[in-house]
């Protein structure tokens, strides 16, 4: 098997289901029994692959992260409650008080604050490059930077980097690459191709089958030497290639408790199935809508990295072929504008999310970036003006329409 | 030939290799098990071609949550 959905669909259970049932089942219990004290024993010493408790483990979600294993070829997976628990558990289980992360103010508004609210009180530092100039990271790398921390398509300014490039100088610097796919999840994103050790991702979006449940995941590529990383060295020295999985499911992950529960990962092990057929979809409407809205004169500076304007472009064609993502944006003449023409819209939703199989719309600088100041806003490519668009499977023909009624509101 | 598995002290008739002493040992979900051999993990693509010897102390393992970090 060597297609995507293919090997979506058919991944090998790892036990034999006792009902030989086709879609693997939901197991809602939060505990597992054992024969014996001594097998109990023995899978507390992970000395035998029993479940014992599902905010540790569970074979819904495990069978989840085989899925994802299998589909990305990655040396392990990690699934999780949402795509922020998947940032935060990560950056716990490899930073100490006093290291540092490299990263861009071009981030999703709640990571920003995770990174700015959450970890700096706690002695986590950040550093804010140019991601997109990888020659500039090399002066700023320390010997505290810990993590470069890059999303491939950034959220809502749609700035690509170079992901090689950035590949390059963590290996030299023997720090870790982390990429939050969320925008390009696997199908549309190779990351160990472009060097990435580490994926962090919402797989609420895309992968949950159009927004069915929250989740997130850690796909470890297995291409870090954990033996580079002062809080993990001495675990790598016995744990090898495994030191990432075993610190977070014997700690990091296990006592945060921010578990997948079963249920979800059963939606999102469906949702999985079909991701290939609807990103196909939603990256050919974005495409479409991108160059409608660029031909409207009350519409100002569209930016999707599948426009062939788009200064982005040619980099977009080498890390995504498969598609630039679902996500577009563009301004109009003012915030009062853009409240006006999203209040018009009659087929598409005013919701904050992505990859849904509907269309969404918001307004980034009154929602997710609400927080911070216009000044602030400004530095982070958030402004007042501001539309994103999430571009859904809905035919193409109803979006046009729908947009094409609400641009009356701007005349 | 005295060996250790898991901390338990075992014997084997002849050297095998891993692949056999998974089958042996009976393993569940071979699939998903990692493999010490005398404190160092095996890449599942060398479990064929690493012989398991006199003294040697091999520790199966699964990273589902249980174990010491």
């Amino acid at each position: 098997m060597t297609g995507f959905t293919t090997r979506s669909i058919h991944n090998k259970y790892l036990k034999q289901d006792p009902h030989n049932s086709l879609h693997f089942p939901v197991y809602d219990s939060a505990s597992f029994e054992f024969d014996s004290a001594e097998d109990i024993e023995k899978a507390f010493l992970g000395q035998k692959p029993s479940h014992m408790y599902s905010r540790i483990s569970n074979p819904t979600v495990e069978n989840f992260e085989q899925k994802v294993k299998g589909i990305t070829n990655s040396f392990g997976v990690v699934a999780l409650s949402s795509g922020m628990a998947a940032i935060a558990n990560l950056v716990l289980a490899v930073a100490l008080k006093g290291d540092n992360i490299i990263t861009t103010k071009y981030l999703f508004g709640n990571t920003y604050s995770f990174f700015e609210k959450t970890l700096k009180p706690w002695g986590l530092n950040v550093k804010y490059a140019d991601l997109t100039d990888a020659s500039s990271i090399d002066g700023i790398i320390d010997n505290r930077t810990k993590i470069i921390f890059l999303e491939t398509i950034t959220n809502p300014q749609l700035e690509i980097a170079d992901i090689k490039a950035l590949s390059e100088v963590a290996r030299r610097n023997k720090i870790l690459l982390v990429a939050d796919t969320t925008i390009t999840p696997p199908y549309l994103f190779d990351s160990r191709e472009f060097g990435v050790d580490i994926e962090v991702l919402s797989s609420t979006k895309y992968i949950s089958g159009g927004a069915t449940s929250v989740g997130g995941l850690i796909i470890d590529n297995g291409t870090f030497d954990w033996l580079n990383n002062d809080k993990l060295k001495e675990d790598a020295k016995k744990q090898g290639p495994h030191t990432l999985v075993a610190k977070l499911k014997r700690e990091v992950y296990r006592n945060l408790g921010a578990c997948l529960s079963p249920h979800n990962a059963y939606l999102q092990s469906l949702g999985l199935e079909t991701l290939a057929l609807r990103a196909d979809k939603s990256c050919s409407n974005t495409l479409a809508l991108a160059e409608y809205l660029e031909k409207q004169p009350e519409i100002n500076n569209v930016n999707y990295p599948g426009l062939k304007s788009s200064k982005y472009n040619d980099i977009s064609r080498i890390q995504f072929p498969n598609g630039a993502g679902a996500l577009l944006a563009f301004t109009l003449d003012s915030k009062e504008d853009c409240f006006k023409f999203i209040n018009q819209l009659r087929v598409i939703r005013r919701a904050t999310n992505l990859n849904d199989n509907k269309t969404l719309i918001l307004h980034p600088a009154s929602t997710i970036f609400c927080e911070y100041s216009t000044e602030l806003r400004e530095e982070m490519g958030v402004s007042d003006t501001l539309i994103r668009l999430a571009v859904g499977i809905e035919d193409i023909e109803d979006l046009v329409d729908d947009i094409t009624q609400a641009m009356e509101v701007l005349k | 030939m005295k060996i250790k598995i898991n901390g338990k002290k075992e014997e084997l008739e002849n050297e095998i290799n891993i692949t056999e002493l998974l089958l042996q040992h009976k393993v569940e979900i071979p699939e998903a098990v990692s493999v010490q051999l005398n404190g160092k993990f095996v890449d599942k693509e060398k479990f064929k071609t690493t012989f398991v010897r006199e003294d040697d102390e091999v520790d199966f393992l699964y990273f589902m949550g249980g174990g010491k970090s």
